[in-house]
């Protein structure tokens, strides 16, 4: 569904990504682990149009992203649920549900797909009045799905979801992430929690500097070999 | 003190405040931009000076009534401000501060030598509404002219409040003002919030300009600077980013300079405006209600 091919993305003369290729099958869960700075989190902008790349090509089922505006991929049916979750905090719960639905101009189905969140966020609905700031930290992360999926998308991009939240929710964050996902969401995620993202992951990446150097399906590798290189890098492994 | 001064004193208050509204109008202006974009727009009240002088243009081509020129006011008013953002902010890199901080200071003084250079610094006339009109409250006397820059000014907070709070575009400018990134991934046009702001800041300027105008009873080049000034420290002290700090500084600010001048003259009043803000800055930096609503 999602075909990278040979990515850079630089900050200045630095290069992110150097070349950097992946493919995201249709209606399946992609995990991305790997090591602090691996640039993890640049691709996931970099897909989501925030930054722009410096060559290589982005295809949603064929159609070229790369180059297009953060707006623009959104209508193609591409939602991102950014690192640190990033509400909207002087604004009421319902409000961010409203600016996730940007794009769209049915206020029926707007409406409805806001009753929808409420009945799979049940906190949500709770709080549809209060301000976003002030919710906890698991109530945001939910928040910004709920947000990222108002826009319909076909592919959703998560940038780890399960950062700072307790144990509990982030199970309860993982659960929601396979029910998406059963409902027909494509997700590619991007995880440090390696353990979680095996559990769910179809197939799963490994990436580091700046580079993938394994691909394959959760059974592939061992799990402390995955969490090892996930969390130290391989050349300090082998070392 | 007796009853006469008390009242010659609350009559000159009153004055100040119904006046404010400018102030008030022109905060907001400051306020909205320095919202969506971080950035202080030092040019927009020369341009809204400059809206009320591009309304007069109407004048000299027919003789249009004062509403036609108070609306001109606004629409010039709108095209100013979407060319201050051109010129000043679009192709300037913003990741620099000090960037835009100087090409706003640039237009501002483009603004004012055009001015000059085009009505030879003479003070014009500016057409008022009701200045003829004088409604008395016991013993005050409240000017029709002055009444009717209330008005107009209460009428424009609401339209903006309504467009910020009820609209599309209004949710947008607000995400934008919050969370620049996250709002890129709702898929919100930056640069359209942008520019659409600094248009509607321009309309809300181009009137504010217009109604100093009226109230004055004339333009002058020398108006833009102090109402620069006056804007900036109704900002301030409203704290940067908030709409209703703004609208209440400008208010208190303009009742203030009108009591400090009726006590102590015009030369002295705007030494104690001074002081209220430097009391502002030590003691209440965030502001009258100090909760700004930028970013978080």
């Amino acid at each position: 569904m999602l075909d990278v091919t040979d990515l850079v993305t630089a900050y200045g003369k630095i290069e992110a990504l150097k070349g950097v290729s992946l493919q995201v099958e249709g209606g399946k869960i992609t995990c991305l682990l790997g090591p602090n700075g691996a640039g993890k989190t640049t691709l996931m902008m970099t897909i989501a149009g925030v930054l722009q790349p410096r060559r290589g090509s982005i295809r949603l089922k064929g159609a070229e992203l790369a180059g297009l505006s953060p707006a623009r991929i959104v209508s193609q049916g591409v939602a991102l649920v950014p690192e640190n979750r990033l509400v909207f905090p002087h604004m009421s719960v319902y409000e961010n549900l409203l600016a996730g639905a940007y794009q769209r101009h049915d206020k029926a189905g707007v409406n409805a797909d806001i009753e929808r969140m409420y009945a799979r966020f049940p906190q949500l609905h709770e709080r549809s009045e209060q301000m976003a700031g002030t919710l906890s930290g698991g109530e945001q992360q939910m928040l910004a799905v709920a947000r990222a999926l108002m826009s319909q998308p076909r592919l959703l991009l998560m940038d780890e979801p399960s950062l700072g939240l307790a144990p509990l929710i982030v199970a309860e964050i993982f659960n929601i992430i396979a029910e998406l996902n059963r409902d027909g969401t494509t997700i590619f995620l991007v995880e440090q929690n390696a353990h979680m993202a095996l559990q769910v992951a179809h197939q799963f990446f490994l990436m580091e500097q700046g580079r993938i150097t394994f691909k394959g399906t959760p059974g592939q590798l061992a799990e402390d070999e995955v969490i090892q290189r996930a969390y130290l890098g391989t050349r300090r492994a082998a070392g | 003190m007796d009853l006469l001064d008390l009242i010659d004193t609350i009559q000159s208050i009153a004055d100040g405040v119904l006046f404010g509204t400018t102030y008030a109008l022109l905060g907001i202006g400051f306020t909205l931009i320095f919202g969506v974009m971080h950035k202080i727009n030092l040019s927009f009240a020369a341009a809204s000076i400059g809206a009320a002088y591009a309304s007069l243009l109407i004048l000299s081509a027919v003789k249009a009534p004062a509403v036609v020129v108070f609306l001109m006011a606004a629409a010039a008013g709108g095209v100013l401000g979407g060319l201050v953002y051109l010129v000043g902010f679009k192709f300037i890199p913003l990741a620099n501060p000090l960037a835009t901080l100087m090409s706003t200071v640039g237009l501002l003084l483009l603004i004012d030598e055009i001015i000059v250079h085009t009505t030879a610094g003479v003070p014009l006339n500016y057409p008022a509404l009701f200045s003829d009109v004088i409604v008395p409250i016991g013993p005050f006397n409240l000017r029709g002219d002055l009444m009717f820059v209330f008005v107009l000014g209460c009428v424009c907070m609401t339209v903006l409040l309504l467009l910020l709070y009820r609209t599309k575009l209004g949710l947008a400018t607000r995400a934008v003002s919050q969370q620049p990134t996250a709002s890129q991934l709702c898929g919100i046009g930056i640069m359209r919030v942008n520019i659409l702001t600094f248009v509607i800041t321009g309309v809300v300027g181009g009137i504010a300009g217009a109604m100093t105008g009226a109230a004055i009873g004339m333009l002058s080049p020398l108006l833009s600077l102090p109402l620069t000034v006056k804007g900036l420290i109704v900002t301030v002290i409203g704290g940067l980013g908030s709409i209703p700090g703004a609208i209440v500084a400008g208010l208190v600010v303009g009742g203030l300079e009108n009591f400090f001048q009726f006590l102590r003259g015009v030369s002295e009043r705007d030494l104690y405006i001074m002081l209220l803000l430097f009391a502002f800055l030590v003691f209440r930096p965030g502001g009258i209600f100090t909760v700004a609503a930028g970013r978080d």
